[in-house]
């Protein structure tokens, strides 16, 4: 950053004005360029899947537990019948084998599953990576050291092997929160590092020593001063971790240490698919498609958003 | 009567691990090149396997899958008769002469031992070697094992075998060939008994702690060459051993070579292709999931197939409320829907529906459903009736305890959903396999409910129905009566039956002894597993063993074409 120096008020004009001008434009900017618009539909109709599953699948008639022997062949060791995994018009996506479960259906709650956790871990990650961050920025010295020190073993520590390691040892309490957990614990120091180094070169800048001059108190510099500079920072890396939390909660139930079944969950669906890809490939196919769909539209819209907000920042 | 290992018999065929496991005498019939196919002499034949066996100390191993490989490298007493189906559970001599001479009304049995036996070594194997391996049984870190001999035969309290205690003074060797055991009480099957692996024969004073685990002493057709646990295991001919005095094992192949640690699918990949030495390769049951790819005339022709000998069923505790009502087991007997529970398994192919306590291997089992529903798909409507009845109309929450594995997961979710419209909310607890049987077997751990498995020891409702049922038998831990069911008429039963000297006459009254339990509910018959294996296109002489948990006979197996 180029510390401009033009007038104070200027300066401090930029973080209350700037944002909202750069909201607009930003959205703007995006629904002009096809591939992300294209990413932002996706993303919208997963979303809505997720927050209007039970009306969804009243539409279709299955629930996402409800069996349908009649859809698969028992003396086929439970693969559905007809051709593409037991596509229909009662069964839109299939049916899963051994049970008759309808896919559709479970490809909407699994949503639910994916969505509610990566953005419980993304909000968790981002208070808890925003507040230490900006601590150790701050403050600097011994506060900075501890929380320095931390960050650096959670980097440094083999992340996942640790959560499968706490997640198989934990009894099958309340899954969903425990993965929010264990996810959040290792994944805040990356956000939180990056928060730091930028807090500590807007505390060095003169409208924060104007601030001070004028008589703010610590509290008011934070809040007033620093915070609204990192609302972009913070966008980008937010927008970027969220796939990368519904990887993680599918790679953890397809591990088998995820949410525990029946819930629904595209990583399980597909730890269970496994075993059937040669005789019912959609099984396969349909979670993974939209599991990969889902974590492409969000890294390409960060993607966009980073390089929106940088030229914003450029320009 | 041990619970643990006849289920890791069990577990092992659910796990599709079992080169020994198997069942009924349906293999393919009829194809003259099938499995069936006349074996020659000599050859490799390769065995692919997921787990490795559990011990090869014949005082420790006790499972369908090892039962059936020690008849290769042990002898006993007696030993099931080699064919397929009943032919196969029958007990026939093996180093004895006879099956067992009674007297004293049933109470001490005589063994004559043949001539002509000898170990691995060259050692000739006489009575006090038989007494030896017999007394093994006792010690508490070795006779770990078939339960029998310590129950049984009369001994000390404070005996702790050979290693620890010394001489047992109630198997006697009056002279080289013969043995004489003194048991506690009559008991008329006893001829059956001396067939289990503890009646193995190992060299006097040899054999303690861990030796026999890592280097078996042979007196069967075949002795260990190598050994890596968790890897790999060969046999090779033992050359003292004399075919002339054995009756039972054809010994085909030359060299028996098992591989284990592969992943099921894998081996089920393998022996779909059966390219290579893969040809001369058995394996175990194969996954559900493979079921639809061997349906062409081809790999049907290399498919075997027959019930498992077991029975899986949903033990409910009757010690909790409300399963403490009879009305509310009969009403989740009937509620279950025992197809989705079957396509959770593997659909029709990998098993029959169940709705007998007693499997139907059992000698005097009567088939009947106590609580019948069309198509086996759940009568909620009797159910809900039922419930009502015992007021508990509006319904109530259960725990389910089950294995963490796929397969058994699959089964919980759809005994839930069959309860669900009953308004039962079933809570499944899945517990890590390692533990599973540990933590049921606790009564202060065990939940309301539990899905697992039995198999008999040997044919006869007597290894299956006390162990299960007998309500003096609750114990705290190790517990095997899973529904804690302890009903007088049971127990004054089962001590009737016990009294029987006729076998037949008790295995018949064991089958209307299953009757008088199911009235009572205790437990959900849910399945009778089948066993589907291939066998590689150079297998012959294969059948499936009713007494080894279904597993392919490895002592007349053999390979067509032994020069390939």
């Amino acid at each position: 950053m180029t510390a401009s120096p033009t007038l104070v008020e200027v300066e401090e004009a930029v973080p209350s004005t700037a944002p909202p001008t750069s909201g607009k434009r930003l959205l703007t900017r995006i629904t002009r360029d096809k591939g992300a618009l294209a990413c932002l539909a996706f993303l919208a109709i997963v979303v809505l899947m997720a927050i209007a599953a039970p009306l969804i699948t009243k539409l279709s008639g299955w629930g996402p537990y409800q069996f349908d022997s009649a859809a698969i062949n028992s003396d086929l060791g439970g693969l559905p019948r007809g051709s593409l995994g037991g596509i229909s018009g009662s069964h839109w996506f299939g049916v899963e084998p051994q049970n008759g479960r309808d896919l559709f259906a479970r490809i909407v709650y699994g949503a639910r599953v994916s969505i509610t956790i990566s953005l419980s871990a993304t909000l968790l990650t981002g208070i808890l990576g925003v507040v230490l961050g900006m601590l150790a920025g701050f403050y600097r010295g011994w506060v900075d050291q501890v929380i320095s020190r931390l960050m650096d073993f959670l980097m440094a520590f083999p992340a996942l092997i640790f959560m499968i390691a706490i997640l198989s040892s934990l009894p099958s309490g309340n899954r969903p929160v425990l993965l929010v957990v264990v996810i959040s614990a290792f994944g805040w120091p990356y956000l939180a590092r990056v928060i730091r180094g930028q807090t500590m070169t807007l505390a060095n800048r003169e409208f924060v020593e104007a601030a001070r001059a004028s008589g703010a108190k610590d509290t008011q510099v934070v809040f007033r001063e620093i915070l609204p500079n990192l609302r972009g920072s913070i966008v980008v890396m937010t927008t970027l971790a969220i796939p990368g939390y519904i990887g993680t909660e599918a790679g953890l139930s397809f591990l088998g240490v995820g949410v525990s079944p029946p819930t629904a969950s595209w990583g399980q669906m597909i730890a269970s698919s496994v075993s059937w890809y040669s005789v019912d490939p959609m099984f396969f196919a349909i979670p993974g498609a939209f599991l990969f769909l889902t974590v492409l539209s969000l890294t390409v819209l960060g993607d966009k958003i980073r390089t929106l907000i940088d030229q914003g920042e450029a320009a | 009567m041990k619970r643990t290992s006849k289920l890791v018999g069990l577990v092992a065929a659910a796990a599709l691990t079992l080169t020994a496991c198997g069942g009924g005498a349906s293999g393919t019939k009829g194809a003259s090149e099938g499995p069936g196919a006349k074996a020659a002499k000599g050859g490799t034949l390769q065995v692919l396997a997921n787990a490795a066996f559990s011990h090869l100390d014949p005082a420790r191993g006790f499972d369908g899958g090892v039962n059936n490989f020690y008849r290769l490298i042990y002898r006993t007493l007696t030993t099931q008769g080699a064919a397929p189906g009943a032919a196969g559970t029958k007990i026939v001599p093996d180093l004895a002469t006879d099956t067992g001479k009674p007297t004293d009304g049933g109470k001490t049995w005589t063994f004559t031992l043949k001539d002509g036996l000898f170990f691995e070594t060259g050692a000739p194997i006489t009575s006090a070697d038989v007494k030896w391996g017999v007394e093994r049984a006792w010690d508490p870190e070795i006779g770990i094992g078939s339960p029998y001999a310590k129950q049984l035969i009369e001994a000390p309290a404070s005996y702790q075998g050979p290693y620890k205690s010394g001489d047992l003074a109630t198997i006697q060797t009056p002279d080289a060939k013969t043995v004489v055991f003194h048991l506690k009480k009559p008991f008329a099957d006893f001829g059956s008994v001396v067939a289990q692996n503890t009646f193995t024969p190992v060299p006097k004073g040899q054999g303690a702690g861990n030796a026999l685990d890592s280097k078996p002493i042979a007196s069967g057709p075949y002795k260990l060459a190598d050994y890596k646990p968790g890897a790999s295991l060969k046999l090779v001919r033992n050359d003292k051993w004399d075919k002339k005095t054995d009756d039972v094992r054809t010994a085909n192949p030359d060299v028996f070579q098992w591989t284990f640690g592969l992943d099921p699918a894998t081996i089920d990949e393998r022996m779909i292709a059966g390219q290579g030495t893969d040809a001369d390769a058995i394996a175990g049951t194969v996954q559900a999931a493979s079921v639809a790819r061997m349906q062409t005339p081809q790999l049907k022709q290399r498919t075997m197939t027959g019930i498992n000998g077991c029975t899986t069923y949903m033990g409910l505790n009757t010690t909790k409320k409300p399963l403490d009502n009879v009305k509310v087991r009969q009403a989740i007997n009937l509620a279950v829907n025992k197809q989705t529970v079957r396509d959770a398994d593997g659909g029709s192919a990998l098993a029959e529906i169940g709705t007998t306590i007693q499997p139907p291997t059992i000698t005097g089992r009567v088939d009947y459903d106590p609580y019948p529903s069309p198509d086996h798909k759940g009568d909620p409507d009797a159910a809900r009736k039922l419930l009502t009845e015992a007021g508990f109309g509006a319904g109530f929450t259960m725990t389910l305890d089950t294995r963490a594995q796929p397969k058994m997961q699959a089964m919980a979710v759809a005994i839930q959903q069959a309860l669900e419209p009953l308004k039962i909310t079933v809570k499944i607890n899945t517990i890590d396999t390692a533990t599973y049987y540990e933590v049921i077997g606790t009564t202060s751990q065990q939940h309301d409910a539990a899905i697992t498995g039995w198999c008999p020891d040997w044919p006869s409702g007597a290894t299956f129905l006390p162990p299960l049922f007998d309500g003096r038998n609750i114990t705290p831990k190790g517990n095997t009566n899973l529904s804690q069911l302890n009903d007088p008429g049971v127990n004054a039963k089962i001590d009737e039956i016990s009294k029987l000297t006729d076998v037949d006459a008790a295995n018949k009254a064991y089958g209307e002894l299953d009757k008088q339990i199911m009235a009572l509910a205790p437990v959900v018959p849910l399945l009778y597993e089948k066993v589907l294996m291939l066998v590689g296109g150079n297998i012959g002489g294969a059948y499936l063993h009713d007494g080894f948990s279904g597993g392919i006979d490895l002592v007349s197996v053999g390979l067509k074409d032994a020069s390939k």
